[in-house]
């Protein structure tokens, strides 16, 4: 008889930019300047649009709409790391994936004034729908990571949720099915330390959302969420491995939701006003806007000129989602099915018969 | 001279808001703003929260007062936009208030809403084409509405939606079709939102179901005398145009008994941990309105005559029937009243008005054979349920409460003894 330990694990944390814009140069992704400098132009277009969108939707022009800002290096950093062939799964709290991606603007401004066509993806990118219910469309990608294996396309699936989704059957199911099987799937956890208003210590007992890969027998690790060279190189490292049949990973990008769950919410009802100071001092773009500008790759003149142009594109695509024609309601049926159903086929005769009335 | 005025809606601020409630204007008539700058702060249900404008352009008006509730859909403010010389153009004074208009109208003629509405790209077939031309505006109606529409035989077109966006509702189908818009009796079936001021009644009964150890105690007390002495008062006052009623005696009665016991006369500071005895007499009287319950407050009882009374419940009476009483009109209560006996109840389990310590409820007089030194007579009987909040107070001193406001019923002279 014996008791002894038969296996011990770590849990690793990456850090490359700190606060103050210092780097740790044997750390420092291959990027260059024209890499480092494009990174911060779409963390600040990630965060103009989301401004915007705040906007639009106080002014009655955009429906509910969920903030990503703080979490802009989290989203931009991994999306840098995608290949076009690569298949996104989103949640729903992902717009610098989607702005990173190259999404079309107005689209993402449409999805979130309620019309569907929004999420039409173009055809050179492999995006699928929003995932507003938490955590069900992890086994998707993991599904489809599967797919590409027994296909052997050279490619993985990136999978986005949050910290609340890691409580989800789902979550579990997932990385099980997807350690057993060696699927090239990444997942990407937004840990901003808020699911609504359940805080992260109320999600789980676990000390870090990284070591819960170690259950599953797959690689883990967590990365500073606000640091978008650190979120850029770990999601790389995890995609190379899955692409190359190295079985998936999990990443929790530590980070935090400086706003309101949604335009429907007021954190302040649930949180501490302190935590979110402290969390400003380590603002995503700040950081890399300091270690630019101390390479000088960056200056106030290029910022406020960045600035106009983005409001300006923004003009744009508004003018252009505001100028879309809404969808008309037999649409619901074109898009369903490729062949109607023949209860479908009713209803849409009832549709006509109601609208009738409408010509008296 | 080209210049159109832009509405500015209050949208949905959150998922499902009705109304919101104008805390801070930012911006003032004749200002110029730009796009997207902060023009007022509203408070919702949800949260507090800063509404940027639309549109760039010059304010117009300003359609309502800081403290006003305004629905989901009304107009907001104003803004003139386009070309426009803004000095040639004579702005309404400062602080000009305009009663809200739905449709927009441009200075000269009728414009288009907004440039998001603008003409649908492609062939659009389903679009309703009246007469000639000119495009109409899609009705907007759920087919629940429509097949109720034909059901009843009302002509869709004919009616102007009072939705979001125009959207006609069962409550127009209903009213075009004669039907009681509100009434129960023939709306079985149906289902009606919780939502304005039957939400706020929900909400804050239900808190008070919450936060209180509610008790009711009951008693019955001879009012005869008082009855005599309203009918022969009642002509009198007429006259002078004021219509007496029971109420105000009630009032003073209890204004005396919460002399005598200050505990029911109080609030829970829960944050303290303590009861707060308050010195002054606020009595909410519950009144039945229209759209729901509404509880006015008469201020200072302790200073008003029965005829002060009489005057000013009727001023109340009229204003929750217009809604036009102020926030101010239903705060601050200390106690509150509910008279329920018009409409035949006798005794009820009232529910406290919170954050107050109890609530008297009236029911209806009635004739009854009681005995009265030793002989059976018919007297008037008042039913009286007093509901308190256990833990400020017991039974026991509930109860002497409520014997001590029926004395001062059953013998007004009391109060003449009582009195300062």
């Amino acid at each position: 008889m014996s008791k002894k330990i038969i296996a011990s694990f770590t849990v690793s944390r990456l850090e490359i930019l700190d606060e103050q814009g210092r780097t740790d140069a044997e750390l420092m992704p291959d990027l260059t300047d024209d890499d480092l400098v494009r990174l911060y132009e779409l963390m600040l277009l990630t965060r103009q649009f989301d401004q915007r969108a705040l906007h639009l939707q106080r002014e009655g022009r955009l429906g509910t709409y969920p903030s990503v800002l703080g979490q802009e290096a989290s989203q931009v950093g991994s999306a840098y790391a995608l290949q076009n062939s690569d298949w996104l799964f989103p949640a729903f709290r992902e717009l610098g994936v989607f702005v990173t991606l190259g999404y079309p603007l107005a689209e993402i401004y449409q999805y979130w004034n309620g019309d569907e066509r929004g999420l039409l993806c173009p055809e050179q990118l492999n995006i699928f729908p929003i995932c507003i219910a938490v955590g069900t469309h992890i086994p998707h990608a993991v599904g489809a990571a599967m797919a590409a294996r027994y296909r052997g396309d050279p490619i993985a699936t990136a999978c986005y949720f949050g910290d609340g989704g890691t409580s989800k059957g789902d979550f579990h199911e997932g990385l099980n099915m997807a350690g057993v099987f060696q699927a090239p799937v990444v997942f990407i956890i937004q840990n901003n330390q808020w699911a609504i208003s359940i805080s992260r210590n109320h999600q789980t007992a676990a000390e870090t959302l990284a070591q819960k890969a170690i259950a599953y027998g797959i690689p883990g690790i967590q990365v500073d969420g606000n640091d978008v060279l650190a979120v850029y190189q770990a999601t790389r490292e995890a995609l190379q491995r899955a692409r190359s049949g190295g079985g998936p990973s999990l990443i929790e990008c530590e980070t935090y939701r400086m706003a309101d769950h949604t335009t429907a919410d007021d954190a302040a009802r649930y949180r501490d006003p302190e935590e979110v100071q402290r969390w400003q001092r380590r603002d995503p773009l700040l950081r890399m806007r300091r270690f630019l500008a101390d390479r000088g790759l960056w200056d106030d003149a290029r910022q406020q000129q960045l600035e106009t142009e983005i409001d300006a594109r923004l003009d744009r695509a508004v003018a252009r989602e505001e100028a879309t024609p809404p969808a008309r309601a037999r649409d619901i049926f074109a898009y369903t099915w490729t062949e109607m159903t023949p209860r479908q086929k009713r209803q849409l005769q009832q549709l006509r018969d109601l609208r009738e009335l409408d010509h008296g | 001279m080209k210049e159109s005025l832009f509405e500015f809606i209050l949208p949905d601020l959150g998922e499902g808001v009705v109304e919101a409630e104008i805390r801070a204007w930012h911006v003032a008539v004749g200002e110029r703003v730009k796009e997207h700058q902060s023009a007022l702060e509203v408070e919702t249900d949800k949260a507090v929260v800063d509404v940027p404008v639309p549109r760039a352009g010059i304010i117009r008006t300003l359609n309502h007062e800081v403290g006003d509730r305004v629905p989901v859909g009304s107009v907001l403010l104003t803004i003139a936009t386009g070309e426009f010389e803004a000095d040639s153009v004579p702005a309404p004074a400062a602080g000009a208030v305009v009663s809200p208009v739905r449709k927009s109208h441009g200075i000269v003629g009728v414009l288009p809403e907004a440039p998001s509405a603008g003409p649908p790209e492609g062939p659009v077939t389903e679009a309703p084409v009246v007469s000639g031309e000119k495009k109409a505006v899609p009705l907007r109606a759920l087919p629940r509405v429509r097949a109720l529409a034909k059901a009843r035989g009302v002509a869709l077109e004919t009616l102007r939606g009072s939705g979001p966006d125009g959207r006609i509702t069962e409550e127009d189908v209903l009213t075009a079709a004669g039907a009681e818009p509100s009434g129960d009796a023939g709306d079985s079936g149906r289902r009606v939102p919780l939502a304005g001021l039957r939400r706020r009644i929900a909400e804050h009964l239900l808190e008070a179901q919450r936060r209180t150890a509610f008790v009711t105690t009951m008693a019955e007390t001879d009012v005869t005398r008082l009855w005599t002495l309203k009918a022969r008062q009642r002509d009198e006052l007429a006259g002078r145009g004021v219509k007496l009623t029971l109420l105000p005696f009630f009032m003073k009665a209890t204004q005396h008994a919460l002399a005598e016991f200050p505990r029911l006369n109080a609030r829970v500071d829960e944050a303290a941990g303590e009861i707060e005895l308050l010195a002054e007499c606020h009595l909410g009287v519950a009144v039945d309105s229209r759209e729901g319950l509404l509880v006015p407050v008469v201020r200072d009882v302790g200073t008003k005559s029965v005829v002060d009374l009489a005057i000013e419940l009727q001023q109340l009476a009229e204003q929750a029937e217009s809604r036009s009483l102020s926030r101010e009109q239903l705060q601050g209560s200390t106690f509150t009243l509910t008279n329920f006996g018009g409409f035949g109840g006798s005794f009820a389990t009232p529910v406290i008005n919170y954050p107050n310590v109890a609530i008297l409820g009236f029911g209806g007089i009635s004739e009854k054979p009681w005995v009265v030194e030793g002989e059976i007579v018919i007297r008037r009987i008042l039913p009286l349920s007093l509901t308190f909040d256990h833990r400020v107070l017991d039974g026991a001193e509930a109860t002497r409460f409520l014997v001590r406001v029926g004395q001062f019923l059953e013998d007004p002279g009391l109060l003449f003894i009582e009195s300062v």
